[in-house]
């Protein structure tokens, strides 16, 4: 019997005859089983087991720790309203924060945060883990963990970028097909449908395969990024002038101005063949986010309160941007985290299959590509960055879960 | 028959909470109740008294974000605070039945109305499903429910209205429950249907001899029902007592003010008589909705300037259809609408800004008509910006003016969202928003319908006075006659999309009628108890609602004489 042993029992079954005088009845039911597996593990995995029990607890308890007091922390420095929403989030919800802030910061600052850059070799091909280089090195001798937190920063931003302009099309789509009706909702009811019957993997890599390579130029993608933000742009001057013809004019040469904006700022941010990503992306997206938003603003516009203001001779672009979208925030704010996750993965498996973002830039996809030979060895190198995708997903999910939870309108 | 007399139902100091901005507060504030068997108590009182949610405590159970704290209710014996939700279920259905306000929402659409019904019995292992499904159509047929054989295996779309509410009584019947929970049941009915729920409900506890709690809003109704009344205010009760020393000699000064609700009555104005356009003509307009039947046929009337016109019928009778053709929502297939001698365009798109403004509407509920996530300031404020182009401090003003015109207070009202105001409230906002257009003509559908007594005569007084004030033209769709009595200077009434007759308002209120109009003015229950009993003995059990208005005689004088 070693001392671990003892204490460990003693802590369970202080714990559970706690909890059970207190009349906790699922604390002690917990406790307590767990004393019960407790006896089988050790009888079969010995003291190993019930330290990895231990363990495992520990850090259950160090992340309900964090998120509690992360909660509390956002409780404590924001608005009262703000407040009193946050005080309803569960645990997981905080995790979930307290993940998403960590990366947001990781991929901010990721010049200041990794003590190498992100190109740098530094070592031999493989190196453990030492001193200087927190997770080893990757196969040209990179430092693992600086290129994981410029991998926050790579695939963090082309994920949000991707998935932004897949909203800002599918959203103000879908609101002008649920406010006009008709033939053109039929149209774009039918140019989403074909869109989503291509399966998105395929589509994605058809896409890349089409304007990868030569055609991965500034001139191509600029003309494409104009596109994009030229169909975006006729949709809300259709909104907002409908039969005005000056109205047109108008906001077609502002139009104009801002694509232009649009396409040169995006071209700073990003190499073309990443550009070219977001609009992928953005295309294969934007139907989903179309299909919620049309569903949503179609039970918002047969409300009287719609009515009144028809009535009332309000221009469309008034009745969605005051009446539908204040009604329809929550569900599509749901809906925009978990269609990052699945831009994040899709981004983060294109990398994989080298179709994606091209080294040397940092990715966690292709990282797991590059060390994928190393798993052979034992080793669990390319499963970290696998593991940061992973968590992130799992982050977003917790949060979005609960703003699911809030906008079905249950109370607890 | 002779009824026992013991204890069914005993609640001491109910108290109930509600969970909301992060405390416990309290909702219901120690009500006593004790219902024998047999015995039909009435709950009245305004919404937010309490009403439903003591129904709900009756069975043991409290909503989601309420609980109930320190209190005992106990029913034939069995504590239900302390039982455990199995034990509470077993009551549930068997012992105790609930009816719902809404029969169309509580049954499942897509199973048949008898599979729904003998679910319970079959469930309690009270019955075989041929028994129970004789049984059942045994209960339909003590309510009165046309060929009860067959109408059990028919969905729920497929009965109308009233039908259903009585489906859901049998329901509720279906294991002989000690105690039934009526939540005002018959509120969403038309007069005429209402009838025949009530007097089919009224039999059928009767011969079953069981307990029920009655919750209404409406006074006449529950006069008819109930053995003792209770009134509720905020939680508490204000005074119990059987229903005919309730109704002669009431105690309490609320109670006296909820008895005088009904004195509201403006004076009729007449037509001006100097030849004046009228501000609303309708010209033999047929409408009907893309691809259906004629909904309406050839309807014509005037509405003049500064006069209130009521549109009567039941529902599908045209009369919210005829709203639309003229607010211009569905363009009307023939004949039209001219304003001021003007024609208007048919198709509201078509109008000028000013045409739309002169025309405002306010809509039956004020929950859908306000847009829950925009502040009172611009709810109200946004015609006036709209149609005035007022800005800044000119806004704010006009706002707070409006605000002061609904008897709301500006600085208290004036950032706060539709969700956080009272169902009374948000009618008057409603109103505010018509108002702030500035129009000379509003469409009020329906607007006290979902209201209390108390607060609908609040809100026809403040209509009423505006309509002096601002020389305002109304066009009052209701199907509640006491509403039309207070209000209206002339009336309309409409049955299948027709007009069958119009008049000033003395008139119509005085014999002869037009058969239709005289089976509405007497299906309107009265605050006498034996009101029901007497109109049935007049009519006979058979000739109330649906049947009685197929049994007009279509060769009767008075139509032939209303069409010449």
């Amino acid at each position: 019997m070693s001392v671990f042993v003892i204490i460990y029992y003693t802590l369970l079954l202080g714990g559970s005859c706690l909890a059970a005088y207190f009349n906790k009845r699922s604390a002690f039911l917990l406790l307590f089983s767990l004393t019960l597996v407790s006896f089988v593990l050790g009888i079969i995995g010995g003291v190993p087991a019930l330290k990895f029990v231990a363990v495992s607890a520990g850090l259950l308890a160090m992340a309900a720790m964090v998120s509690y007091g992360f909660r509390e922390f956002l409780v404590a420095i924001t608005s009262v309203n703000m407040a009193k929403e946050l005080r309803t989030a569960p645990l997981t919800a905080g995790f979930g924060m307290f993940v998403i802030f960590t990366y947001a910061v990781a991929g901010i600052f990721a010049p200041v945060i990794a003590p190498f850059g992100e190109a740098e070799v530094i070592a031999s091909a493989f190196a453990p883990a030492d001193e200087t280089m927190l997770l080893g090195a990757d196969q040209l001798g990179r430092d693992m963990f600086s290129r994981i937190v410029y991998g926050a920063r790579n695939t963090v931003a082309l994920a949000l970028a991707g998935t932004l302009l897949a909203f800002f099309l599918g959203a103000l789509a879908g609101l002008l097909a649920a406010t006009t009706g008709g033939y053109f909702d039929q149209f774009l009811g039918r140019m989403s449908d074909v869109i989503m019957s291509i399966p998105s993997l395929i589509f994605a890599l058809l896409m890349l395969s089409i304007f990868g390579g030569d055609l991965a130029n500034n001139t191509t993608s600029f003309w494409l990024l104009a596109g994009f933000a030229a169909v975006v742009g006729v949709l809300m001057v259709a909104a907002v002038s409908e039969s005005s013809i000056i109205g047109w004019l108008i906001g077609l040469a502002v139009m104009a101005g801002v694509a232009t904006v649009f396409a040169g700022f995006m071209l700073t941010i990003f190499n073309p063949s990443e550009v070219i990503l977001v609009l992928v992306v953005a295309v294969i997206y934007s139907p989903r986010v179309f299909r919620l938003t049309r569903a949503v603003a179609g039970n918002v516009v047969v409300m009287d309160y719609i009515e009144a203001a028809k009535l009332r001779g309000e221009r469309k672009w008034y009745l969605i941007r005051r009446e539908i979208l204040p009604n329809s925030t929550a569900p599509l704010v749901a809906e925009f985290g978990l269609e990052f996750c699945f831009v994040f993965l899709l981004i983060a498996g294109l990398s994989f299959l080298g179709l994606g973002i091209q080294p040397p830039t940092a990715d966690w996809g292709s990282m797991v590509r590059e060390n994928a030979t190393l798993i052979s060895f034992g080793e669990l190198t390319p499963l970290i960055p696998a593991a940061a995708i992973a968590l992130l997903t799992v982050a977003v999910n917790f949060v979005v879960d609960w703003m699911l939870y809030r906008s079905s309108g249950l109370k607890v | 028959m002779t009824k026992k007399k013991d204890v069914l139902l005993k609640i001491r100091d109910l108290k109930i909470e509600g969970y909301s901005d992060e405390t416990w507060v309290p909702i219901i504030k120690g009500v006593d109740l004790t219902l024998h068997r047999g015995e039909v108590m009435g709950l009245i009182g305004e919404s937010g008294a309490g009403k439903s949610t003591i129904g709900a405590a009756c069975m043991g159970y409290a909503r989601d974000g309420t609980r109930i704290v320190d209190s005992t209710i106990e029913f034939d014996g069995m504590e239900l605070t302390t039982a455990s939700e199995s034990d509470k279920r077993a009551l549930r259905g068997s012992r105790i039945a609930y009816v719902a306000q809404s029969a169309a929402a509580s049954f499942n659409p897509s199973h048949k109305l008898i599979d729904q019904h003998t679910e319970a019995p079959l469930q309690y292992r009270l019955k075989k499903r041929m028994e129970a499904q004789e049984d059942a159509m045994e209960l339909y047929e003590k309510l009165r429910l046309p060929n009860p054989q067959e109408i059990g295996f028919r969905y729920p779309h497929q009965v109308s209205g009233g039908q259903l509410q009585r489906a859901m009584t049998a329901m509720a019947m279906s294991c002989r429950p000690d105690l039934i929970i009526f939540d005002e049941p018959t509120t969403a009915l038309d007069v005429t249907t209402q009838i025949e729920v009530l007097s089919a409900i009224r039999d059928i506890v009767d011969e079953f001899n069981t307990a029920a709690i009655y919750i209404t809003h409406d006074l006449a109704v529950v006069a008819q029902m109930a053995d003792t009344i209770k009134v509720l205010l905020k939680g508490e009760e204000v005074e119990e007592a059987p229903t005919r020393e309730m109704l002669e000699n009431p105690q309490e000064d609320y109670t006296k003010s909820l008895w005088a609700v009904r004195g509201f009555k403006s004076p009729q104005r007449k037509r001006p008589t100097d030849g004046t356009p009228p501000l609303i003509s309708v010209r033999n307009v047929d409408a009907s909705y893309t691809g259906g039947e004629k909904v309406l046929d050839d309807v014509s009337f005037d509405i003049y300037p500064g006069m209130t016109v009521a549109v009567v019928g039941e529902s599908g009778s045209g009369k919210s259809t005829t709203a639309r053709v003229i607010t211009g929502l569905l363009p009307p297939s023939k004949g039209e609408v001219l304003f001021k001698g003007e024609p208007f365009p048919p198709d509201y798109r078509n109008r000028t800004k000013d045409q739309l403004r002169q025309c405002q509407m306010i809509y039956q509920m004020a929950d859908t008509a306000l847009n829950p996530k925009v502040r009172i300031s611009e709810i109200i404020g946004r015609p006036a910006a709209f149609y005035s182009g007022l800005k800044g401090a000119a806004l704010k003003n006009r706002v707070d003016e409006l605000l002061d015109l609904i008897e709301l207070e500006p600085a208290q009202y004036y950032n706060r969202y539709p969700p956080e105001l009272s169902g009374g409230q948000k009618q008057r906002i409603g109103i505010a928003r018509a108002l702030a257009a500035e129009p000379t003509f509003i469409v009020c559908d329906e607007v006290t319908s979902a209201l209390d007594q108390l607060v609908a005569e609040g809100i026809l007084r403040l209509l009423d006075r505006l309509q002096n004030e601002l020389n305002l033209a109304y066009m009052f769709i209701t199907h509640d006659l006491a509403t039309v009595r207070s209000i209206a200077d002339e009336v309309v009434v409409m049955q299948h999309g027709k007009v069958v007759e119009q008049g000033p308002k003395d008139e119509m209120f005085t014999p002869p009628h037009h058969p239709y109009t005289d089976l509405l003015l007497s299906s309107v229950p009265e605050m006498d108890p034996d009101w029901l009993t007497t109109l049935l003995e007049e009519r006979g059990v058979d000739n109330v609602g649906d049947a009685a208005s197929a049994r007009i005689d279509p060769n009767d004088p008075k139509i032939t004489g209303a069409s010449a």
